[in-house]
């Protein structure tokens, strides 16, 4: 039972390693199209997206998972760096969520590479996350009825922390794109030229490829670092607590944020400052961007590559000077917009009933079963 | 973290001569504090000697002290508290721990310290009968004084941790505490300039760590004591310090009433598990949240799954040796400075001292004959006692020269965050990178 709730050591053991293997060299990059269709189980998906939005999840009852990943911003946020658990803040940019199931390795850095119910467990109880134990998390729904018809109608049985984690992943394949102008057809002449330049000229396919245009793989691009992770203590003690739990050497001095390299640790740190290729779709709700929010446009991300990213030793090979014209510029942020579709916004994704304030008592709590 | 206005301590005199005779006497403390188990000559004589009977009319009364039974040992004056040895008081450790008592940032959401549940002013420990939990929850048991605490072997109400320095951590840590990990909060010290000074002094080491932090609360805590009561006055020959009905209280608690029997000692408790009849807190059946919490318990607690569903009440020792025997038994807690620490025992399922009295007096059940849910455990050395009106105002008057003024201490002003590296220092290095 303790296993449950010890944060993170129990399933890291698991996931660091299986997760990405070094950039490799491009062989004939997957096609990028559209997303296959996910089988959803309605009944677990519905008490998914109740979850997702309720504070009960968390603590000290302040934070939901909408709190960061916000539908209207596509189920990321605004903020360069994330919100916290209260007292806390997060060092890194909430990524938006829309196709997260069709993911193989999740978080910038990628230490997890197993599945939705490891990530949502790690959402929980990382303590500048929910900070949430989750046996009382348990407990709390236990005592609140509509849960536990939910979870019965889900066949989860009784409210229980696994089931929590079985049915926020089902939610999360709700989040799918979809009516997107680049898997409609539909697209602009600017955005199909932008296409042609994505796929060649400027290279992005190598990285950007497959139906959620990801390789999955972590890569140095020389994104600048955020210096606000380390002027605000309250991210700063954030970070020092996941590089300290990340066995990061000299994690007190740190001025940069070492990324994948707490997959293989390099000694001479070559590997630090790689991240996991993001996805390219839904990017209209998801601005700021990278792991970051360093880049506040897409036309700032263009001119980013454009102009070969930014200083590091360690960059990737393929990150040099594009010498894109301006036209070329504009028609591949047309062909990046291309990629988002409908908004997720509708009661169809978003729970829109009020919350209990209360646990309403247990009559007869003498004489019923706990 | 401007949670704390109030200008810098106002420590009462009182507790910086306690403080202070502490520290003096720290190296004494092994020879000391033998006197809870053999109290020097004058003090056993003054417990030992006949004491007056106030009422003709009872002259028979037994008093256990008489037996001279070493399961018994009498009344005694209290020493200064034990000092482990590999924690060692010094002043700079005590400031650093008030300081960090008072530190909400040693809690999950930075927003409440121990203090919040141990408050000076509500006798350092929480006045509800069961205390506040983190936010969002509710504890499900009292919050029991911080003061004096320093003389327990076992602490908690089900003598859970063996030492302060091992309590403090299961504090803030608890779900239902805390709810801190330790690593966030040991950053969270080290982003704090003055914190990053103060632990280089007493410890030694480069930066601030979680565990230097519980034993600097242990230190500080281990100030936290009463010895100047009426009754250590009068058991160090102060004749005058207890008047004649407290005198008369004192017979009866030694005899009668036989509080003695397990209250003992200078710090008037032989630490031992008994089940004494109190009855299950009325809040499970009335409080959903305290309901969530007891579920809780019972699951953190590593109980059977047929026990989590069925039991209905708190089982105590239980959850430490999952010895059937030992179901709803819990520790003698001292009875020192319980003027200030209303309610009583382990949900605080009494509010004042009369009707602990009137508990006691009716072999242990209350005022609508309720007792414990665990019958079968229950000790035979509870016994309706049979008091008149009188003899229990007698007693209560005693119970109460077991406490000494109140102990009161003004929230410190805390240090701030800071950012520990400069603009620039951040610039240079994304220019090496
Ligand atoms: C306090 C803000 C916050 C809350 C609350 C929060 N998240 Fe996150 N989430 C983040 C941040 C920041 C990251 C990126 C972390 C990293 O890369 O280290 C993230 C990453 C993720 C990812 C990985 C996405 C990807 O593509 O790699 C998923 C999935 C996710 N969160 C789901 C959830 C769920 C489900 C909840 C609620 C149970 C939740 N989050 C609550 C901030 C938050
Ligand atoms: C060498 C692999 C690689 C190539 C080539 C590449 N990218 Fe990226 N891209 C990444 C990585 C890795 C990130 C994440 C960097 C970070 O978070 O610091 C990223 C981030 C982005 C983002 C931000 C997404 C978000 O949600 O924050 C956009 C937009 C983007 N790339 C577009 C492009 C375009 C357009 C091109 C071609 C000009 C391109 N990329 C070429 C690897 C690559
Ligand atoms: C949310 C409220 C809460 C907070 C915060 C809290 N405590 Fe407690 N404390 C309690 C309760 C309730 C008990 C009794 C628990 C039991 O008996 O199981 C207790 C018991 C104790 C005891 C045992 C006393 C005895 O008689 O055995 C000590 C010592 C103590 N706390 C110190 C601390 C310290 C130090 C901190 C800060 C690190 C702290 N507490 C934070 C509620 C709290
Ligand atoms: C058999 C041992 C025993 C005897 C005899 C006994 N007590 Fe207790 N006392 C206990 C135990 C055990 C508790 C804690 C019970 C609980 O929390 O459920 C307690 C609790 C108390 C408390 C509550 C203290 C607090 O901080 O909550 C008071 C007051 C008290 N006793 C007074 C007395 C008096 C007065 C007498 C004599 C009339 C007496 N006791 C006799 C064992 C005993």
């Amino acid at each position: 039972m303790v296993a449950i709730v010890t944060t993170r050591q129990c399933f890291l053991a698991v996931t660091l390693g299986v997760g990405l293997a070094i950039a490799g060299q491009v062989v004939a990059a997957p096609e990028i199209g559209p997303l296959p269709v996910l089988k959803v189980n309605e009944a677990r998906a519905e008490l998914g997206k109740r979850l997702f939005f309720d504070k009960r999840v968390s603590g000290d009852v302040g934070v939901s998972c909408a709190t960061c990943h916000e539908p209207e911003n596509g189920y990321a946020n605004k903020d360069a760096l994330s919100k916290g658990y209260p007292g806390n803040k997060h060092f890194r940019n909430a990524p938006g969520l829309i196709n997260t199931a069709h993911k193989k390795v999740w978080m910038h850095d990628g230490r997890i590479g197993t599945n939705l119910n490891d990530v949502t467990r790690e959402m929980i109880t990382e303590d500048y996350i929910m900070n949430m134990d989750m046996r009382i998390m348990q407990e709390r729904f236990k005592q609140d009825p509509l849960y536990v018809e939910m979870f019965e109608a889900a066949g989860l049985g009784e409210p229980s922390n696994g089931g929590v984690r079985k049915a926020i992943p089902e939610y999360l394949k709700t989040l799918t794109s979809r009516g997107s102008p680049f898997d409609k057809g539909t697209m602009s002449a600017s955005a199909k030229r932008g296409m042609k330049l994505f796929k060649g000229k400027a290279g992005c396919v190598a990285c950007h490829n497959g139906p959620v245009f990801t390789d999955g793989k972590a890569h140095n691009t020389g994104v600048k670092e955020n210096f606000d992770v380390w002027l605000d203590p309250q991210r700063h003690q954030a970070f020092i607590a996941y590089a300290a739990f990340m066995g990061i050497k000299n994690y007190m001095n740190l001025k940069r944020d070492p990324g994948a390299h707490l997959q293989k640790h390099a000694a001479d740190g070559s590997d630090m400052g790689r991240f996991i290729t993001p996805s390219l779709r839904e990017l209209k709700y998801t601005a700021p961007y990278m792991h970051n929010g360093m880049s506040k446009t897409l036309a700032d991300v263009v001119g980013f590559y454009n102009r070969g990213g930014d200083n590091d030793r360690n960059k990737d090979a393929r990150i040099k000077p594009l010498k894109l014209g301006k036209t070329e510029q504009k028609d591949l942020v047309a062909f990046l917009l291309a990629l988002s579709g409908e908004p997720l916004t509708s009661s169809k994704h978003v729970w829109q009933e009020a919350y209990p304030v209360e646990y309403p008592v247990i009559a007869n709590w003498l004489n019923v079963p706990n | 973290m401007g949670l704390f206005n109030k200008a810098e301590q106002k420590v009462p005199i009182l507790l910086l001569i306690i403080t202070v005779v502490v520290i003096a006497m720290a190296t004494m403390a092994a020879v000391t504090f033998a006197m809870g188990d053999k109290p020097p000559a004058t003090a056993s004589k003054v417990s030992l000697s006949p004491v007056p009977v106030a009422e003709p009319t009872q002259p028979q009364v037994e008093t256990f002290v008489k037996m001279a039974d070493p399961e018994i040992p009498p009344l005694a004056p209290l020493g200064p508290p034990p000092i482990p040895a590999d924690n060692p008081m010094s002043d700079a450790k005590v400031a650093l721990g008030k300081l960090l008592y008072f530190d909400p940032r040693l809690g999950g959401d930075a927003s409440i310290s121990c203090a919040t549940c141990h408050e000076p002013e509500q006798g350092w420990s929480f006045a509800e009968g069961i205390s506040r939990g983190y936010p969002g929850t509710v504890h499900w048991r009292g919050s029991q004084p911080v003061l004096n605490a320093a003389y327990y072997n076992k602490l908690f109400a089900a003598g859970s941790t063996p030492s302060l320095e091992s309590q403090a951590p299961s504090a803030a840590r608890g779900g239902v505490a805390g709810n801190g990990e330790n690593d966030i909060m040991e950053a969270r010290l080290r982003l704090i300039p003055d914190y990053v000074n103060r632990f280089n002094d007493v410890f030694g080491e480069p930066w601030p760590t979680i565990n230097n932090a519980w034993k600097a609360i242990a230190a500080f805590e281990r100030t936290l004591v009463q010895r100047d009561t009426p009754l250590d006055k009068y058991l160090l020959g102060d004749k005058t310090a207890l008047d004649d009905q407290q005198l008369r209280g004192k017979v009866l608690y030694e005899g009668k009433a036989r509080c003695i029997l397990c209250h003992n000692g200078a710090f008037t408790t032989n630490e031992k598990y008994y089940n004494i009849g109190v009855p299950r807190a009325m809040r499970w059946e009335e409080d959903g949240l305290a309901q969530v919490t007891f579920r809780f318990e019972q699951y953190a607690k590593g109980t059977t799954e047929e026990m989590y569903r069925t039991i209905k009440d708190d089982a105590g020792l239980y959850y430490r040796n999952k010895n059937k025997w030992s179901m709803g038994k819990f520790r003698v807690p001292t009875l020192r400075y319980t003027k200030y620490t209303a309610p009583f025992m382990r949900q605080g399922q009494f509010y004042t001292l009369e009707e602990v009295i009137d508990f006691y007096d009716r072999g242990g059940f209350d005022e609508e004959g309720r007792t414990t849910s665990f019958p079968e455990t229950k000790t035979p050395l509870i016994q309706k006692l049979g008091l008149s009106d009188e003899e229990k105002d007698d007693l209560l008057t005693f119970i109460e020269a077991l406490s000494g003024d109140e102990i009161l201490m003004d929230k410190p002003k805390l240090p701030p965050y800071k950012p520990l590296f400069t603009r620039a220092e951040l610039q240079t290095a994304q220019v090496e990178k």
